[in-house]
């Protein structure tokens, strides 16, 4: 677990602080890459895609160590780190897909993978290395059939990285305090 | 061929000493006899007495030394007679100069449309060809292993280039320098460790309305935003605002982002046209401001006669 004092850490409450302005400049683009897939693939409402939904497999990034009741401080920002991680990877998918916004993802990507090894220094410097998966598959979203599968797939995952954030800066708040 | 030249180094310190050696084979030169063989120099177009003797194989030997070659640029030439006239038989280029000078001055700016990473330097002259590289380590590891990268290079002797942002890693200190190199060494200018996201140039907020406060003839309310690039970034904002009649701008420092979306000021002159202008930077030590919004303009209240 993290060290006991490390909550009065200036250099921790530095990290903290730019980590949220960090993960906010990232959801700031998610939605604006989420009414980019609105405007191009005309999928807005998630209400309406649940049926499809159910064919797809969606890579999500769990983060139940960031939230009550299994909140621990340490476990949590693994998690933030992993699933950045996985969900900077899956980016390559709706990349493909929005050729004309390759720029935005691939900026949405870099960041994901700058925040994901920003925490990961910051915690080899408490001395607690994290333990770094490689993320699975070639970042295309798995098991999908026709081109209206891929763009619903990559509408759910904006969805879960916007969820992901909300997650994520609530914790990073909570950390903060 | 007939004849070759060899230095003990082409590029060296000013004034320092150069040897060099012209080996020339007879059979090679157009039917001339080794006893023939009488080798001349010429440095441009300064003739020089080398040492000439046997050498092996049956090739002629001259070894030239120049004690303190002092010229930044020549042209060592080897020469032979041949049916009497003077052949310029091989060549080699001489070059004398320093090291690098230290580049200085640092400093980089991050523009947030692309998020490049742009730096500039001061760089003293170069006396010989010399390539200039910025030179960035991003985590502790790198730093330690020595990994630099190479950021970017200055195109065609500038002083400036920028870093692309997939090389770039926000939110994080990085070690940023310059790396000058020639034949006679590298000299690097001191490390810059800046958080490129601290050295963000924005772009300026935006004034959306100076009301009038009603009841409060010396206050108004300003409404603003800062630009959309930084909606999500700590800022630190000052506010200007004067009459036509003062020469010199008020300055209200110290606004934070949270003071959006309005901010209330008192002591206002009543009945006075005010003209506002505000700016925005990163609430960081070597922060860029940015350019002064467009102004706006106001006129408060004229106060309320008192009663009698």
């Amino acid at each position: 677990p993290l060290p006991d004092d490390v909550s009065g850490d200036h250099d921790f409450q530095l990290f903290l602080r730019k980590s949220l302005e960090f993960g906010r400049k990232i959801k700031g683009d998610v939605a604006a890459l989420q009414d980019v897939v609105c405007e191009t693939f005309q999928l807005c409402q998630e209400e309406e895609l649940w049926l499809v939904r159910q064919h797809l497999d969606v890579p999500a990034a769990p983060l139940e160590r960031c939230q009550r009741p299994g909140f621990e401080a340490d476990a949590c920002l693994e998690q933030l780190h992993g699933g950045l991680r996985v969900l900077a990877h899956s980016l390559g998918a709706v990349r493909e897909l929005l050729p004309a916004h390759a720029d935005l993802v691939e900026r949405l990507q870099l960041d994901a993978a700058n925040l994901s090894s920003n925490i990961q220094q910051q915690m080899e410097e408490l001395g607690l290395p994290l333990v770094t998966f490689p993320p699975e598959g070639p970042g295309v979203l798995p098991a999908v059939a026709s081109r209206f599968h891929q763009q619903v797939g990559s509408f759910f995952l904006l969805r879960n990285f916007q969820r992901f954030l909300e997650t994520a800066l609530r914790a990073l708040r909570h950390l903060a305090r | 061929g007939c004849a070759s030249l060899s230095v003990d180094s082409p590029i060296v310190l000013l004034g320092s000493a150069v040897s060099a050696s012209c080996t020339v084979r007879a059979e090679r030169c157009g039917g001339l006899q080794r006893a023939q063989i009488h080798i001349a120099w010429l440095l441009d177009s300064e003739p020089l007495a080398g040492r000439q003797q046997h050498g092996p194989a049956g090739t002629e030997l001259s070894n030239l030394t120049l004690p303190h070659f002092n010229r930044s640029q020549a042209r060592l030439w080897c020469l032979l007679q041949w049916n009497g006239t003077r052949q310029r038989v091989a060549m080699a280029e001489l070059r004398a100069g320093y090291p690098p000078a230290k580049p200085s001055n640092l400093s980089c700016m991050l523009n947030l449309s692309d998020y490049g990473l742009t730096c500039q330097w001061a760089r003293g002259a170069d006396s010989l060809p010399t390539s200039v590289a910025l030179k960035c380590a991003t985590s502790r590891a790198q730093r330690e292993a020595g990994a630099a990268l190479t950021g970017c290079s200055p195109r065609d002797g500038r002083h400036h280039c920028t870093v692309p942002r997939r090389l770039l890693q926000l939110y994080r200190h990085m070690e940023i320098w310059v790396s000058a190199r020639n034949a006679l060494g590298t000299a690097e200018s001191e490390r810059l460790r800046i958080d490129p996201m601290d050295v963000a140039k924005l772009e300026p907020p935006a004034l959306q309305s100076i009301e009038p406060l009603p009841g409060q003839p010396d206050c108004v309310s300003v409404g603003w935003r800062a630009a959309r690039s930084s909606a999500h970034m700590e800022l630190q904002c000052e506010l200007r605002y004067r009459s036509p009649e003062e020469p010199a701008w008020a300055l209200v420092p110290n606004i934070s982002e949270a003071a959006q979306p309005a901010l209330r000021l008192c002591g206002f002159l009543c009945g006075t046209r005010y003209r506002f202008q505000l700016r925005c930077r990163r609430p960081s030590p070597g922060a860029y401001w940015s350019e002064w919004s467009p102004g706006k303009e106001v006129t408060t209240q004229e106060k309320a006669p008192a009663a009698r």
